[in-house]
C-alpha cells in the first residue's frame, strides 16, 4: 500500500471524499443493527420505526458512494491499490446495504411481535448475537481506516462465533416450538431474525476479504471455519 | 491463467526474443543504464514505463544498437537477439536494424513522397521484385499503419506535408513495410489524437501475431491497454518487470506502486 499522497491533489481529495462516506455508511448501519436490536429486546416500537425510516439514508448514500466512485473510475483512471480501493468501496457499499435491509426487517418483524407472545429469553439471545456481529462491522471499518490486515483477518475468524449462536438459537426456538404451537408464529420470525442477523456476519466478514483485498493485492486465499450447519446436520428433536 | 478471457494475455509459452544480461550504458560520465538483465518475449508487446531520464528510450536504442552513432556511449553486457550477441564484430547494423525497426517520438518522415517513404525500405532491401509487388507492400503497410483511406489518392505527396499524426502512422507504415521481427517504439502516440492512437494501439496488437514489440510510454494507460509485460525503469535501474496486470493491480515494489499512481515517490 502506497502511502504517499498524489501529486495531483485533487484525486486525493477525491479517495478522502470517498473514504469518508464508506465510514458514514458504517456508522449508520452499525446504528441500524444496534438499535433494532435493542428495539426487539425493549419492546419499543417507536425505536424500530427510526431503523425503518432511516434505512432510506442508507440506499442514498449507498447511491450516491456507488456514483461518486464510478465519477473516480472515469476521471482518475485509478490503477494498483487506488483502484482496489475503488473497487472495494463499491463492494463493501454493497455489503452495507445490505446489512441495513436485514435491520430494517428486523424492526420491522419486531413491530409484529409486540402483538405475539413473549419467547422467554429470545430477544437477549438475539440481541447477543446482533451485538457480537455490531462490534465485528465495527472492527473491520477500524481494519479499513487503518490499513490493518490482522484486524480484518481477526473478523474474519470471529463470524464462526456468531454462526455458533445461531444454531443454539435454532435449536432453542424448536424447543419453544415443540413445547407449545401457540409459540411458532413469534418463534417463526424471531428465527428468520436470527437468520439475517447470521447473514449480517456474512456480510461483514465478505467486507473484511475486500479489505485485505485492498491492503494486500490478492483476497485471503484460505476458507474460514464455518459453523452455521443448520441446514446440512439433522438435529435431533 | 485464472480466466478463459484472459487468454490472449497470456504469453507465458512464449520464447526469448531479446535476452539482455548485465548491461550498462554510460554516456561520457553519466551512468545512465545500470545493470540491467531482461528476458523479452517473441509475439508479445513489452512496455518499458518510468520517469524521464530513467533509461528507458537508452534501453531501447541498444536493442538495435542505435548508441553506435553517439561517440560518448559506451555499451557493456551483453544483449542477444534469438541468440546471436547483437554487439558482435560481425553484425552488421544495417541488416540488424531490419531486423529490429524504430518508430520515434517525433514523426521523421524522409523529405520524398509518401509512397516512397514506405517503399525505400523494402527497396533497399530488395523485398519486391517489381513494381506491382512494391505497389503491394506499400499499401499493405499503409493499411497496416492505419493511414491508407486517407492518403491513397495523393501517395506521390510530399510526406513532410501531411500532419503530426499522419506522419507519425506514415512512419509506422515505413517501419512496418521491411517485415521486421522486433518493432521498437519510443512513444510513438505521444503527437497523435485518441482516434489515431487508438488505431496504432490496435495496429501494435495485431503485429504482436507475428513480432516481439517494445514500447517506451509515459501513458499508464496505453501500457495497460497494449502491453503484455510492462518493465519499470527507474535512475537506470530496472525495478520490476512482469505481466502487465499484475504490475497494474498489485505491483510488488513500492517505487513501482508510487509511480504508476501518480504519488510522489
Amino acid at each position: 500500500m502506497s502511502d504517499g499522497k498524489h501529486i495531483l491533489s485533487a484525486f486525493d481529495r477525491d479517495i478522502e471524499a470517498l473514504q469518508a462516506m464508506v465510514l458514514k455508511m458504517g456508522g449508520m448501519v452499525e446504528a441500524a443493527i444496534h438499535d433494532s436490536a435493542a428495539s426487539l429486546e425493549s419492546r419499543d416500537e417507536e425505536l424500530a420505526q427510526k431503523v425503518r425510516d432511516g434505512d432510506k439514508r442508507i440506499d442514498a448514500l449507498e447511491e450516491q458512494l456507488n456514483e461518486e466512485a464510478a465519477r473516480v473510475v472515469a476521471l482518475r483512471a485509478p490503477i494498483a491499490s487506488d483502484m482496489r480501493l475503488v473497487l472495494a468501496v463499491i463492494k463493501i457499499s454493497t455489503n452495507l446495504e445490505r446489512i441495513g435491509d436485514y435491520s430494517k426487517n428486523l424492526a420491522k418483524r419486531t413491530g409484529l411481535l409486540l402483538h405475539l407472545p413473549t419467547i422467554e429469553g429470545a430477544p437477549q439471545s438475539v440481541r447477543r448475537m446482533a451485538r457480537e456481529v455490531e462490534r465485528m462491522l465495527h472492527d473491520v471499518l477500524d481494519a479499513y481506516i487503518q490499513r490493518d490486515a490482522d484486524l480484518a483477518r481477526d473478523v474474519r475468524e470471529r463470524d464462526a462465533d456468531v454462526d455458533q449462536m445461531y444454531t443454539a438459537i435454532f435449536r432453542e426456538f424448536l424447543t419453544f416450538m415443540m413445547e407449545d404451537p401457540r409459540n411458532i408464529t413469534a418463534c417463526m420470525h424471531l428465527h428468520f431474525i436470527a437468520k439475517n442477523i447470521e447473514r449480517m456476519g456474512d456480510h461483514v466478514t465478505s467486507i473484511a476479504d475486500h479489505v485485505i483485498y485492498t491492503i494486500e493485492g490478492a483476497a485471503p486465499g484460505s476458507k474460514r471455519p464455518k459453523a452455521d450447519r443448520t441446514s446440512v446436520d439433522r438435529i435431533e428433536t | 491463467m485464472k480466466d478463459s478471457r484472459l487468454e490472449d494475455r497470456d504469453t507465458t509459452m512464449n520464447d526469448t526474443k531479446i535476452s539482455a544480461r548485465g548491461v550498462q550504458v554510460h554516456y561520457a560520465d553519466n551512468h545512465a543504464i545500470k545493470d540491467v538483465d531482461v528476458e523479452i518475449q517473441d509475439k508479445t508487446v513489452t512496455a518499458f514505463i518510468g520517469p524521464s531520464g530513467c533509461g528507458k528510450t537508452t534501453f531501447l536504442r541498444c536493442i538495435n544498437r542505435m548508441n553506435d552513432t553517439i561517440d560518448i556511449c559506451r555499451v557493456n553486457g551483453t544483449i542477444e537477439i534469438d541468440g546471436e550477441d547483437i554487439y558482435d564484430k560481425r553484425i552488421d547494423p544495417v541488416q540488424l536494424r531490419r531486423k529490429v525497426g524504430m518508430v520515434f517520438q517525433k514523426p521523421n518522415p524522409f523529405p520524398k513522397s509518401i509512397y516512397d517513404n514506405v517503399a525505400y525500405g523494402p527497396k533497399i532491401h530488395g523485398l519486391a521484385r517489381n513494381k506491382a509487388e512494391l505497389d503491394e507492400i506499400v499499401e499493405n503497410a499503409l493499411r497496416r499503419g492505419a493511414i491508407w483511406d486517407e492518403v491513397k489518392d495523393r501517395l506521390d505527396a510530399p510526406g513532410t506535408g501531411l500532419s503530426g499524426g499522419q506522419q507519425q502512422r506514415i512512419c509506422i507504415a515505413r517501419a512496418v513495410a521491411t517485415e521486421p521481427e522486433i518493432l521498437l517504439m519510443d512513444e510513438p502516440c505521444s503527437a497523435l489524437d485518441p482516434i489515431a492512437s487508438g488505431q496504432v494501439e490496435e495496429l501494435i496488437d495485431e503485429l504482436r501475431a507475428n513480432y516481439s514489440v517494445v514500447i517506451v510510454t509515459h501513458s499508464m494507460q496505453q501500457a495497460a491497454r497494449v502491453s503484455q509485460k510492462t518493465a519499470f525503469f527507474h535512475l537506470g535501474n530496472l525495478v520490476e518487470y512482469g505481466d502487465t496486470d499484475e504490475i497494474f493491480t498489485n505491483p510488488r515494489d513500492k517505487r513501482t506502486e508510487s509511480y504508476i499512481t501518480g504519488r510522489i515517490g
